[in-house]
């Protein structure tokens, strides 16, 4: 199974130190996870504004409540889940969604401009699919959650993220298929 | 585990390869105000904990005169309310809370860290009501927390409501 991006190790001095409330400990526990948090935050809100509030959030509360990590699983888990729990609470109030950029793609001179294509239709396709089913697929198909954890996230049965994920993968596939004019059509009957 | 049971796996697991999209970057580095809202936090704290020094060193000394002139003033009838009532209460601020929640948008982040602040101390009440389930002061406690809560969302969501307006 491949890693989450957030698979990252802390030593346990760095988490000892930020437990004891040290900033410099802080920083580094932020340096190492920004990236995957502002990630996970984007893929689930769709908006770069949003999920830049949602990660800076999500760093306060949890180095707020870091003494709360009972150091029983790996941190990066633990972290995670602040970052999901922030991001899933601001997609219940009403998501903002960003047109699908290229900027993540700039400067990546390993990628070829097929895969750089290939990317772009995921990502146009993702975004025409509804904010909560693009969570469940993401979380499910990237993040490696099981559809109990998706369930407890949403308040919902674990049959309702089995119903949910396969029809999402269904209409990313046709998506995918269609190519990026049926996309297009998508996103502006969206807008 | 072999490398092409992995692929299977992964491919199960991820049959449209969503995983291949790179990380997004962030776009700008949020770290200085992330560590002012951590020190601001910390210097509350050390607040909290002189200004309850002193409060212990003032009960203290008002402790030792009681004793020493021995001669107590007549207390006024105290009213406690019983913890049922309290209880009640404790659940309708709940329900307001949670509702306050739905509607308020993103918190700034002082009031995000005073928001975690109170809910780390009703979380601590709640450990202490685990063993003692009808202490009437210890349901006080959480009603003044919920209280406080309850204050900050309805403060939020006059903001909210200011900022539309002015639109």
């Amino acid at each position: 199974m491949a890693k989450t991006p957030f698979d990252i190790e802390l030593d346990e001095m760095t988490l000892a130190r930020a437990r004891r409330g040290n900033v410099d400990a802080c920083e580094t526990i932020f340096r190492k996870f920004q990236q995957p948090a502002f990630s996970v935050a984007y893929r689930l809100c769709h908006c770069r504004e949003t999920a830049q509030e949602v990660s800076q959030e999500a760093f306060i509360t949890a180095f707020r409540k870091i003494r709360q990590f009972r150091g029983d699983s790996p941190f990066w888990g633990w972290l995670r889940r602040v970052v999901v729990n922030h991001a899933i609470s601001h997609l219940r109030k009403g998501p903002k969604m960003d047109p699908v950029e290229l900027q993540d793609y700039h400067g990546k001179a390993e990628a070829t401009s097929e895969q750089v294509g290939m990317a772009m239709d995921l990502e146009s396709a993702l975004a025409a699919l509804e904010p909560e089913d693009r969570a469940i697929v993401w979380l499910h198909d990237v993040e490696g959650y099981n559809h109990k954890e998706i369930a407890g996230l949403f308040g919902k049965t674990e049959s309702f993220s089995k119903t949910r994920l396969s029809r999402t993968r269904a209409r990313l596939k046709k998506l995918l298929e269609a190519g990026p004019s049926l996309q297009c059509a998508h996103e502006a009957l969206a807008r | 585990m072999n490398f092409s049971k992995v692929h299977i796996m992964q491919k199960e697991r991820d049959p449209l390869n969503l995983s291949s999209l790179p990380l997004a970057a962030p776009p700008a580095d949020n770290w200085p105000e992330i560590k002012r809202a951590l020190l601001r936090q910390s210097r509350r704290q050390r607040f909290l904990r002189l200004a309850g020094g002193s409060l212990a060193a003032a009960a203290a000394v008002t402790l030792a005169i009681g004793l020493f002139v021995q001669q107590p003033l007549p207390q006024p009838a105290e009213v406690r309310p019983a913890p049922d009532s309290l209880i009640t209460l404790s659940q309708q601020l709940e329900s307001s809370i949670r509702s306050y929640r739905e509607e308020v948008g993103g918190m700034p982040t002082d009031s995000l860290i005073y928001q975690v602040e109170i809910e780390d101390l009703i979380a601590q009440v709640d450990e202490e009501l685990s063993v003692s389930p009808d202490s009437t002061q210890l349901w006080s406690q959480r009603v003044n927390l919920l209280l406080d809560l309850s204050q900050l969302y309805e403060n939020q969501l006059r903001r909210d409501y200011d900022r539309m307006a002015s639109l």
